[in-house]
């Protein structure tokens, strides 16, 4: 173990134990939760680092880490959803879809170089953003249909089949669930300093190559979510069975 | 008057409505005579929704509906495997008790239905001869595209049938079409739904009983009865004519509903 580590770990205990002794001191509850959720992410994190560490010694694996993460994407927003099997391969699709369009378009133009340590984090990233993107515009327009249903049953009444009804209320399903997306990228930079800015800057890098890597990933998202989302909303049943 | 002697665009054969294990409504015997207004009636929850959404198949979209008994349409078991239900429903069209206008255009509204099954011919001459047909033409004309949801409750139950009438339907069913309207709307929904049976089967569900007897040639007169569970379990008490229900019922519980709601 190296000193930076013992630094580290002795720098966790003090935030998560000053944290929860402030919670005692101001008798808020759910200090047993945090203690837990700490600990989550230092085991999970942990796993993470080691299996990419691995990975990008032996990159020829990185496609079937990044396959899994698709797997495990389109279970958990289709469970979310209330899928069935039918929606999950939709959904799995359209996660697909959306991130390989982004990943492609980073690659080819040569904005990150082809290489597992630059292209598998990217990647899972867009795969995280798109399962969101997904997850949410497939449960508001499933409640958007639940909540007009006479005028679902309209369509499906003049001859439409279910997904055709569903259709009409996709657009403002997939609209919506960029929301999120679109506010966190107006501020940018104003509000918040995003994620890959702060960690690029903290791992040393230049504050405008950390800034470039956070436009990529930006503008990505907005691409990889609103492919998904529009993918997700015009193929999954927009009722559930 | 034998009903034998008519033309039948649907036929019941002891159809029963089914939600999960409940019986909602069972032995349902009728036949719909084409280009005649048929009239449900009887108490809440006796099953009429429930036989008029089994015309079109619209119970399929309820999860753990089922409707059992013989359903046909011009001669076709409309339940029978490889059925297309959204063919059905495109020559059977139906009016919701809420005008449920689509958030579109006046024009879009109508021509939704043409689009979605690619009908031949001009667009928007089609449009034009449904809202005429729907009595709706000359107040929309110049203003149709504006958006529908600005129309009054009357004028948007008549878009909803102009919506139905631009796909050349063969039989139209309202289920209580008038309960959100006030007597003059419901006044030209009734005039416009006696020009329109010299064209197409309609079969309406009222609880107006009135309503029944100003527009139908033939009444069903439902009832539900209660199990010693509380269960409710709706029934078909008589189908005839509608002059002969109301003058001359068959049954005394047809007389004793139609006596205590008129008297
Ligand atoms: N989606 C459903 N799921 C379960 N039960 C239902 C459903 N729809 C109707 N029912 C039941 O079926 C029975 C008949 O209902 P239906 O709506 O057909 O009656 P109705 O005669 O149209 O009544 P109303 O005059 O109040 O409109 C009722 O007992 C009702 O509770
Ligand atoms: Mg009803």
């Amino acid at each position: 173990m190296n000193e930076q580590a013992v630094r580290t770990g002795i720098a966790l205990l003090l935030l998560l134990g000053v944290a929860l002794g402030v919670m005692t001191y101001g008798g808020l509850g759910y200090r047993r939760e945090m203690a837990v959720a700490a600990l989550r992410a230092l085991v999970q994190l942990v796993a993470v680092a080691l299996v990419i560490a691995w990975i990008f010694s032996h990159p020829q694996w990185a496609f079937a880490y990044l396959a899994l993460m698709l797997v495990v994407a389109a279970y958990t927003s289709n469970r979310r959803i209330g899928g069935d099997a039918r929606d999950r391969m939709a959904i799995l699709l359209a996660i697909l879809l959306g991130a390989s369009a982004t990943v492609a378009i980073v690659s080819v133009t040569g904005a990150l170089e082809f290489s597992a340590q630059t292209l598998l984090p990217f990647a899972a990233q867009m795969i995280g953003g798109a399962m969101t993107a997904a997850s949410l515009a497939g449960v508001r327009l499933r409640d958007d249909v639940k909540d007009q249903f006479t005028v679902f049953e309209g369509y499906v009444a003049l001859g439409a089949t279910a997904r055709q009804a569903g259709r009409e209320f996709a657009q403002r399903a997939a609209e919506r669930s960029l929301f999120p997306t679109l506010d966190q990228t107006k501020s940018a930079g104003l509000v918040t300093l995003p994620g890959a800015f702060v960690g690029m800057l903290l791992g040393g890098a230049s504050p405008l190559l950390a800034a470039q890597i956070q436009l990529l990933v930006l503008i990505g998202l907005m691409l990889a979510q609103t492919i998904t989302a529009l993918i997700t909303t015009r193929t999954i049943s927009p009722v559930s069975a | 008057m034998s009903t034998d002697a008519h033309e039948h665009v649907f036929q019941l054969d002891d159809v029963s409505v089914v939600y999960g294990t409940h019986a909602a409504v069972s032995k349902v015997d009728l036949a719909v005579h084409a280009r005649q207004i048929t009239a449900f009636i009887g108490p809440s929850g006796c099953g009429k929704t429930s036989i008029l959404r089994s015309l079109n198949r619209l119970n399929d979209l309820v999860p753990g509906a089922r409707v059992e008994g013989l359903v046909s349409y011009r001669g076709t078991d409309v339940y029978a495997d490889g059925v297309d239900a959204n063919d059905l429903r495109r020559r059977v069209g139906m009016v919701f008790q809420k005008p449920n206008v689509f958030p579109s255009s006046i024009y879009d509204n109508v021509a939704y239905g043409p689009r979605l099954h690619r009908l031949k011919g001009s667009l928007d001459d089609r449009v034009e001869a449904a809202l005429m047909k729907a009595a709706l033409w000359d107040e929309v004309r110049t203003d149709l595209h504006q958006d529908a949801h600005r129309l009054s409750g009357g004028q948007q139950q008549r878009l909803v049938i102009a919506r139905c009438l631009a796909v050349d339907p063969d039989v139209i069913l309202m289920d209580e079409p008038c309960a959100s309207l006030d007597p003059i709307a419901t006044e030209r929904i009734e005039e416009l739904m006696i020009d329109l049976a010299a064209d197409y089967s309609i079969v309406i569900v009222t609880h107006n009983l009135q309503q029944a007897v100003r527009v139908s040639d033939m009444t069903a007169f439902f009832t539900a009865d209660y199990a010693e569970d509380g269960t409710r379990h709706g029934r078909l008490v008589e189908y005839a004519s509608t002059e002969q229900l109301f003058n001359a019922p068959a049954d005394p519980i047809t007389r004793d509903y139609i006596e205590g709601r008129f008297g």
